[in-house]
């Protein structure tokens, strides 16, 4: 720590040698700023003397005053969404207008590329994603924002765990980037603090017994936390997609950063704006189940007994005409989303705010599920004076969920999905006229009975606070030296409630019936940073240093309590005969970090940037050391150097980038412990089945990134291309030692992964006059993943064991290869080989229209070409005849074809049966929107209204694949960087349609 | 700039301040290291251990009730969620063979290997305690080894001729594989040396099962018990009558006598509930279900059939077990032995170890305590003496129909003993369901992975 404080020190004293004095002369410009477009006076433009820190913004009428040292210079007009102007003026001048054009291809946009640093997008030397508040949600209404990042972002994998509402996606940002010690997902950073994606549990995986045991929480099928942000309050998202981006981050950065920035108030007038949207959703791709008749009646129950009472069954059920569409019957409701958000800002030249309400409310497309999101956001900005300023953000969300039962169960019947599938259409589980369920003779439970009577709610309670000031220690006409210092917290109070009731037809057939769950969790994430940032010119070079320190801490207290045998219709603990602790779980983490790194800016030519971050946690096996992330980079703008005499090539950037970042053990990896088990009144310790590697290490990934970026035609056609090799480290794994020693798993550092990819995005204006204006954007990504060394034996991991697919980590092979059944000895680890969850490519398709500066037209195709899925939905539903071609006979053996596939499964052993391409195309968004013309809404509203605009969407409105289920995106373990695409009948996902109403005062 | 740098100095403090924080180390926050208890444990920390053996101990029985009890076909398990309970556990379409990993095998080699880590580390503990004197630390040590012993023949039984580990101590260096006959030796030695601990030492901790056998003679009764299933597995029948006349057996008729062992206890949450109790006539597609030749080949009478098997009044029915025509078999009949979801279950009963005198007596041509004490267990369950032919074979077949009812769904006797006897075919095991016989479980993967990699 010392030494390194020695070296700041030098450095900083260096760094202010460099500082000139200030000259005596000077002379007064002033002038209006416009759109080149419109000619309407732009306020809040940046005027800044170049190689200078001397600077203005204009006022509301886009109004400015400079004075400027010296006789003559050259004054840089820059604006968010324009391109840079540069003008030279001299003492003559006096008045200088200025036109600005808009930047169609983001050249310009300001990019948020670290802790305390930004680069303008022509600088950029790595490919950092940037997503504004319009394309978030510009075109139709998604439910969260990760949902709302879909086909928006080069190189980046999302998937959907399935359709219930209320979030649950994994987002996945250039290829695998931990085989499941580290966390797979990116780090989300709101405002600058950290927030929580973790995935709260709530034990429905024990209600419903989809798995059993203390420790299994993967399949509760609860969201992930990010859902609970409110998109509407997005101004911009910045997406660090690999360690060289990343680097600064350090060790919580090999899965990516997101970088979310909320909006801010501008000074003028108070603005107030008001969105409704009203819509429907339906069910996206029901299967269409098969039918029943004496026919398959005899397929599939042969001739006996059995048989002769379903056929009679079916009569009776074809008499009454009983017969049921049993998905339609549960998947088949039509209901109403409703989002509300109300913003109002505005300030004056010291002060600026951002205040909004949120409130959207949706139910979903099977009874008693749907998700609600209450959010109120206050964001202040203040100016002391020159010198200092402050900010802050403000955020309380309440988030509900009802997710209803789907997905896996065991011996429960807890699931509608897995239920149904053992269902024929003629069965009789009606309640009578006294509301009673009758019992399912075909599964363990009555669906109806699950459906209307099983509670499956969580509720979160979140509160998001962040602070920044900015304070200036030294400024002169060309070098500021500012300390700046951010804070924040993010606390999440969230509780759940499983619940079966006693008078369900499985719970009556346990020991103890009735039985509920209820999940007690406290998050407390906060973190600070501290910074100084000295920027200096030297010539036509701009030196930007800084140096700083963050520390991060992170709380997690969990409980799960469980009552069973409830007293008649009592879900208070104190009313179970039964009452238990499922699980109480305490976790604490602190982060520190140090931070050092320079930026080189030689006249927007060439750009260069070296950094190094130091982190320790308390996650490492050595909580007290130290581990360096070093990064650098450059890029070269080959069209600014004066050689460049191509005209209609605007920008030539060549770029670089090098970093490393780190990722961090599991909690509790590092601790050998005793577990609790009561045994007949006496309290046990059992030896956990987890040893520990005194040499463990946290993962490091480190990427080597390359690219092009230019544009054509005055900046009307864009095209970036990027090539990355990242290389994750010392990947940790669990080392399985012979079973037989008692110890099942050794957190180890066992293994090399290799990501190479390429992103490709074109982007443009194909058309632009007066009446049409469109832009297009065509993205395209590849991945591919690879197991470069691994020093523990091929093993496989995930799923349901090798009989019904399974994943296998085996060097040479890409991480995500799909093995099962029949054995294969050739193979590494013994299985056959049945395919890849990894897609061969994906392409995302965007245009946006504008007709008669009034209408306009927006839709995103989304192709994901390749990559399998472990369908377990089509095994169940073979297994239950309900299959949609079950009693086919395609191969005419005079087999059936379910009981062909089945036969193929046992009888040949072939997990591969199951195992099945999720190519895709969606129709992710579309969007028209129609602008009341100006002077139509100042007659209608008497001036009191801005703008009315109104429009028709749609979110998921087309699906096209020959997956055989309800979404080739779906994950029955929720976000995993591994087993995912394994799905057990989950909740179908909808399609979404929407009216809106947007209204500005 | 006088100002400046005092501005300077006062950031850089804060940086300073900020950065200098100390960082706690963190601990497991939410259980007891396991370094506490291997280094100086007390009285209180050794208990602990021992309650946590006795949870490990009782986990197997109710996954090799189910699993070896399908493989015998003395059950079904009617586990419709996942159709792998009776296609893989049936051998349909396996023709006699498992694969690595097999389905749902864990239960009965990791889980009691569970045990067995348990144990060392309660050895290990013991050893190192100065808090005990040397009769307790024998007392720890004995009980231990005695359970671990018992332990290891679940998964020799699982794995057979592919035989097992044995000394399993260090976790990333492990003995190597036994062969079926060493293995099953030195788990005979264990239980040997064991005994010897046992003599005259004390059990300073308590017990919340094994009934009457918690002192160390008693418990060393148990300890002979188990070594005489153990040598009657190896054939050494002068051996296992010599550890018989040494353990609880009982030659006494009664109902009562017969079921005197003991037991792994149960209860509510968080505890575990008896893993083989269902609630009788319960609307259920997972339960167990008894195999119906059990019923068809009983004798008239006898009352082990109306003690353990239920009739329901509606039978279940599961896809995936179906008779040669494709028609699902029902499943009429469920365990009758448990009165509740707590009831404790004997884990080798006084009625075992008459049937292993029976047979040692046998093999060793004591025909008449051979059939002395087949007589015992059929007089107590009303079925009249035996009168059929005293021949060895004769009276092995009688004593393995014995076992087969008196000992049914008892964590899978049948299916070991129709191996150990050589009968283990179509014969003896009823293969109406279309599935095939295995005679042992594949070698785990990790077990080939490790041998192949160190």
């Amino acid at each position: 720590m010392r030494k390194l404080y020695r070296k700041f020190q030098v450095l900083l004293a260096l760094s202010l040698l460099a500082v000139g004095t200030v000259s005596a002369q000077q002379f007064s410009l002033n002038g209006k700023v416009t759109d080149s477009g419109t000619g309407e006076p732009l306020a809040g433009v940046n005027v800044i003397v170049k190689g200078t820190t001397i600077g203005v913004i204009t006022d509301i009428d886009g109004n400015y005053n400079l004075t400027i040292p010296g006789t003559e210079g050259v004054i840089v007009a820059s604006f968010i969404g324009y391109l840079t102007k540069e003008l030279p003026v001299n003492s003559t001048t006096g008045t200088l207008n200025i036109d600005m054009v808009e930047d169609v291809t983001n050249l310009e946009e300001v990019v948020v590329t670290g802790l305390a640093s930004s680069v303008k997008r022509s600088n950029l030397a790595n490919a950092v994603s940037t997503v504004s508040a319009d394309e978030l949600l510009g075109t139709t209404d998604p439910q969260t924002l990760d949902n709302a990042l879909y086909g928006k972002l080069n190189g980046v994998n999302i998937n959907a765990n399935g359709g219930a509402p209320g979030g649950g996606i994994s987002v996945q940002l250039r290829g695998i980037s931990t085989l499941g010690a580290g966390s797979s997902q990116p780090l989300y950073i709101v405002d600058g603090v950290y927030v929580d994606n973790s995935t709260i549990r709530t034990g429905r995986t024990q209600v419903s017994g989809a798995s059993s045991g203390q420790n299994a929480t993967t399949q509760d099928n609860a969201a992930n936390r990010i859902a609970d942000l409110n998109p509407e309050d997005i101004e911009s998202i910045e997406v660090l997609k690999g360690s060289s981006a990343a680097a600064i981050y350090g060790t919580r950065a090999n899965a990516g950063v997101i970088i979310i920035t909320t909006k801010k108030g501008k000074a003028g007038k108070t603005k107030v704006s008001l969105r409704q949207d009203l819509g429907i959703a339906r069910a996206l791709n029901l299967q269409d189940f098969d039918d029943w008749n004496p026919d398959k009646i005899t397929a599939f129950f042969g001739t006996g007994e059995r048989a002769e009472a379903e056929l009679q069954a079916y009569l009776q059920a074809v008499a009454e005409g009983r017969i049921t569409n049993w998905e339609e019957e549960f998947y088949g409701e039509t209901p109403l989303l409703s989002n509300t958000q109300v913003s109002v800002s505005g300030g004056n030249e010291k002060t600026t705010f951002y205040v909004s309400g949120g409130l959207r409310t949706e139910d979903g497309i099977l009874k008693n599920t749907g998700f609600d999101r209450y959010s109120i956001r206050a964001n202040i900005d203040h100016k002391f004076s020159k010198k200092l300023d402050m900010s802050l953000n403000s955020n309380y969300i309440r988030s509900s969920t009802q997710r209803g039962f789907t997905g896996n169960q065991n011996n429960t019947g807890g699931s509608i999905g897995y239920n149904i599938a053992y269902l024929p259409s003629y069965a009789d589980i009606f309640p009578d006229a006294q509301g009673n369920y009758p019992n399912n003779p075909y599964f363990n439970d009555n669906p109806l009975a699950i459906r209307d009577l099983g509670v499956n709610d969580s509720n979160v309670d979140r509160f998001i606070v962040s602070s920044a000031i900015n304070l200036n220690l030294l400024q002169t006409d060309n070098s500021l030296l500012k300390f700046t210092a951010q804070g924040g917290i993010d606390y999440i109070s969230a509780n759940s409630l499983v619940y079966f009731p006693e008078i369900l037809q499985h719970q009556q057939a346990l020991a103890n019936p009735g039985d509920v769950m209820w999940g007690r969790n406290d998050n407390l994430n906060t973190n600070w940073q501290a910074f100084l940032i000295f920027n200096t010119n030297v010539g036509k070079t701009n030196f930007n240093t800084q140096v700083g320190t963050v520390r991060l801490h992170q709380s997690v207290e969990n409980l799960l309590t469980r009552g069973r045998g409830l007293s008649g219709g009592q879900t208070n603990l104190r009313w179970a005969t039964v009452q238990s602790i499922q699980g109480q779980f305490d976790q604490t983490v602190t982060d520190v970090g140090i931070v050092a790194q320079e930026e080189i800016n030689w006249d927007d030519k060439i750009i260069g940037t070296v950094g190094v971050r130091f982190d320790r946690s308390t996650l490492n096996r050595d909580q007290d050391k130290f581990y360096a992330f070093p990064k650098a980079s450059v890029a070269a703008n080959i069209a600014n150097f004066d050689f460049w005499t191509v005209n209609n090539v605007n920008q030539l950037k060549l770029r670089a980038a090098y970093g490393e970042t780190g990722g961090l053990p599991n909690f509790g990896n590092t601790f050998e412990s005793l577990t609790p088990q009561l045994i007949g009144g006496s309290l046990g310790g059992q030896v956990s089945v987890r040893g520990v590697d005194p040499n463990l290490e946290p993962e490091t990934a480190s990427e080597l990134e390359f690219g092009l970026d230019a544009s054509f035609f005055g900046n009307l056609i864009s095209l970036e291309a990027t090539y990355y090799i990242k290389e994750v480290n010392d990947l940790i794994l669990d080392q399985v030692p012979a079973e037989s020693t008692g110890i099942q798993a050794i957190a180890t550092n066992a293994a090399d992964l290799e990501n190479r990819g390429i992103e490709l995005a074109l982007s443009g204006s194909p058309v632009r006059t007066n009446n049409v204006n469109w832009f297009s954007k065509v993205l395209y990504w590849k991945n591919r993943a690879e197991i470069t060394r691994l020093n523990i034996p091929p093993f496989t991991t995930g799923g349901f064991g090798p009989a019904l697919g399974t994943y296998l980590i085996a060097e040479g092979l890409s991480p995500t290869t799909i093995v099962g059944t029949p054995g294969d000895a050739d193979t590494p680890g013994g299985f056959t080989m049945h395919g890849d969850r990894l897609a061969d490519f994906q392409m995302t398709f965007l245009n946006q229209i504008t007709l008669y500066k009034n209408w306009e037209l927006s839709f995103l195709f989304h192709w994901k070409q390749g990559g399998d899925n472990i369908n377990l939905s089509a095994f169940l539903w073979d297994d239950g005849g309900t299959t949609p071609n079950w009693n086919g006979d395609d191969d005419g053996d005079g087999i059936p074809n379910g009981e062909d596939r089945q036969r193929e499964w046992i009888s040949d052993n072939n997990a591969g049966v199951y195992i099945q391409d999720a190519s895709y195309v969606k129709l992710r968004e579309i969007g028209l929107y129609y602008t009341l013309p100006q002077n139509l809404t100042t007659r209608l509203f008497n001036g009191l209204v801005e703008r009315v605009k109104l429009g028709f969407s749609g979110n998921n409105l087309f699906l096209w694949t020959d997956y055989e289920s309800y979404d080739p995106e779906v994950s029955n373990f929720g976000s995993q960087p591994i087993a995912s695409n394994i799905e057990v009948t989950p909740y179908p996902t909808s399609r979404r349609m929407f009216f809106h109403l947007n209204i500005d005062f | 700039m006088k100002n400046i740098f005092y501005k300077l100095g006062f950031a850089l403090s804060l940086i300073f301040i900020i950065s200098s924080c100390e960082v706690d180390e963190v601990e497991d926050p939410n259980n007891p290291s396991l370094g506490s208890v291997l280094n100086d444990a007390s009285k209180a920390e050794l208990q602990t251990l021992v309650s946590g053996l006795e949870a490990r101990h009782r986990a197997f029985y109710g996954s090799a009730t189910q699993m070896f009890g399908s493989f015998g076909r003395e059950l079904w398990a009617y586990f419709q969620s996942d159709a792998r309970f009776v296609a893989d556990w049936l051998g349909i379409g396996l023709d006699g063979v498992t694969y690595p990993d097999f389905f749902a095998s864990g239960g009965t080699y990791i889980t009691p290997y569970l045990a067995v880590k348990q144990a060392n580390t309660l050895i290990d503990a013991a050893n190192s305690s100065t808090a005990l004197t040397e009769q307790e630390r024998n007392g720890y040590i004995g009980f231990a080894r005695t359970i671990k012993a018992y332990q290891l023949l679940i998964p020799l039984m699982q794995q057979f001729q592919n035989g097992i580990r044995v000394d399993v101590n260090d976790p990333l260096n492990p003995g190597p594989i036994l062969s079926y006959d060493a293995a099953l030796q030195a788990i005979r030695d264990l239980l040997d040396q064991a005994q010897n601990e046992l003599n005259g030492s004390s059990f300073a901790f308590s017990l919340a099962g094994f009934d009457e056998f918690d002192t160390p003679e008693s418990f060393t009764q148990l300890n002979r018990a188990i070594a005489a299933r153990a040598s009657l597995y190896a054939e050494d029948w002068p051996g296992t009558l010599t550890n018989l006349s040494d353990s609880f057996l009982n030659l006494e008729a009664g109902a009562e006598q017969m079921n005197v062992g003991p037991t792994i206890v149960y209860g509510e949450a968080p505890d575990v509930n008896n893993p083989l109790f269902y609630p009788p006539d319960a609307a259920t597609n997972t339960i167990v279900i008894v195999h119906p030749a059990l019923i068809e080949d009983a004798i008239p009478g006898d009352l082990r059939v109306e003690n353990k098997f239920f009739k329901r009044k509606e039978a279940v029915f599961n896809p995936g077990v179906t008779d040669a025509d494709g028609n699902d078999i029902p499943g009429e009949y469920q365990d009758n032995r448990w009165a509740s979801n707590i009831a404790p279950i004997r884990f080798i009963r006084n009625e075992e170890l008459i049937l292993i005198y029976a047979e040692a007596s046998a093999k060793l041509d004591n025909t008449n305590d051979a059939v002395d004490a087949i007589n015992l267990v059929r007089n107590t369950w009303e079925i009249g003496n035996y009168t059929g032919s005293t021949l060895e074979t004769d009276l092995i077949n009688e004593i393995l129909f014995q076992r087969r009812y008196s000992l049914w769904a008892e964590a899978g006797h049948r299916w070991i003993d129709l191996r150990r006897t050589d009968r283990l075919n179509d014969t003896y095991i009823d293969l109406r369901d279309r599935g095939s016989i295995f005679n042992q479980v594949s070698r785990r993967t990790s077990e080939t992975n490790w041998d192949a990699s160190n």
